[in-house]
């Protein structure tokens, strides 16, 4: 579809609206500004969508399944390594991929459970932890969702989505974390990682929160300010007078 | 209520009569000559133009861009402006 400028005006309507562009009246004047949509709509088009347009509302569901469809095959064997598909979401059934350490690990929808590596490797924010990370090889996988299963050497530290952040930090100690609450649907935030009895030996370690300066310095720097503003104050001089003498 | 020059106060106030186009908030010496050499001497037909896209801001905007060579702060600065001429007077 070439030429745009030799089509005529009803073409260009056509074309505008096959698209999908709101347009007003194609006058002399804003005829190039069409053309110009036009084109940047054809060439869109021609280009496989990789990634989710920005104004288009993206459900992630939407687009696992879609994805999920592709690889149908739990990737067993290497797996396609470097498909170069966006892995969205591991949902699909990592349960088989459970080799070796058969922990009930249901973390997240999936279960994962065999993940439980231990070496505790600071797992800092696998989402989908699935990968084991915890073997040594670090391949750097950045992005390869399928190959989980064998792939739990990864180092995911490339791994980058965003999602739940389930370890805020807190290495992956190895014991049966069930993370009962957090399998049922919510992504969102399992933060409250924290399971109250759990022995999760190192509980945020490291940055529980956000803070630069741990909250205990925080109360002593108080407490030493009042006791000193309180010190001060009882040894000031009072007057015992009353203020309001009289004068004679 | 978003910052707004004094230019766009002044322009949004009253109708706009015959006010040439570098009256038009984001629309300074240079553009303004750009805009006439293109026909645009005033702002009415500046005006003229939004109204025929449909008075969308991201079409005029773009168009704005591509006719006269404006940024997009300014470009969107005279769309923001018409806009609101056009809610008190239109």
């Amino acid at each position: 579809m070439a030429a745009l400028r030799n089509k005529s005006d009803q073409e260009i309507k056509d074309l505008l609206n096959e698209y999908g562009i709101k347009h007003g009246p194609l006058v002399d004047t804003t005829r190039p500004l069409y053309e110009k949509k036009l084109k940047e709509a054809m060439a869109k088009a021609k280009v496989p969508v990789t990634k989710p347009s920005p104004d288009r509302t993206f459900y992630r569901e939407d687009q696992e399944e879609v994805t999920y469809v592709t690889y149908q095959t739990p990737v067993r064997s290497e797996g396609p390594s470097g498909d170069g598909k966006p892995y969205m979401r591991s949902r699909p059934e990592y349960s088989e991929r459970d080799r070796v350490d058969d922990k009930p690990y249901s973390r997240s929808r999936p279960e994962y459970s065999e993940r439980d590596r231990v070496d505790d490797k600071p797992y800092s924010r696998s989402r989908p932890e699935y990968s084991e990370r915890d073997r040594v090889d670090d391949k750097p996988y950045s992005r390869s969702r399928p190959e989980y299963s064998e792939r739990d050497r990864v180092d995911d530290k490339l791994y980058s989505r965003s999602r739940p952040e389930y370890s805020s930090g807190r290495p992956y100690v190895d014991e049966p974390h069930v993370y009962n609450t957090l399998s049922s649907s919510s992504y969102s935030k399992p933060t409250p990682v924290v399971k109250s009895g759990g022995g999760v030996v190192k509980k945020e370690n490291t940055t529980s929160s956000g803070r630069l300066i741990p909250l205990w310095i925080q109360f002593l720097v108080f407490l030493i300010l009042a006791g000193f503003l309180y010190f001060i104050f009882t040894n000031m001089e009072s007057a015992e007078s009353s203020p309001f003498n009289r004068i004679q | 209520m978003s910052t707004t020059s004094q230019k766009h106060r002044d322009f949004v106030a009253e109708p706009m009569g015959d006010k040439p186009v570098t009256a038009l908030s984001g629309i300074g010496e240079v553009l303004g000559k750009k805009l006439e050499e293109q026909g645009f001497d005033r702002a009415f037909v500046v005006l003229g133009q939004y109204l025929l896209l449909r008075k969308d801001g991201e079409l005029f905007t773009e168009w704005l861009k591509d006719t006269s060579g404006a940024n997009t702060r300014n470009a969107t600065s005279c769309s923001q402006c018409l806009r609101e001429w056009c809610d008190a007077f239109l």
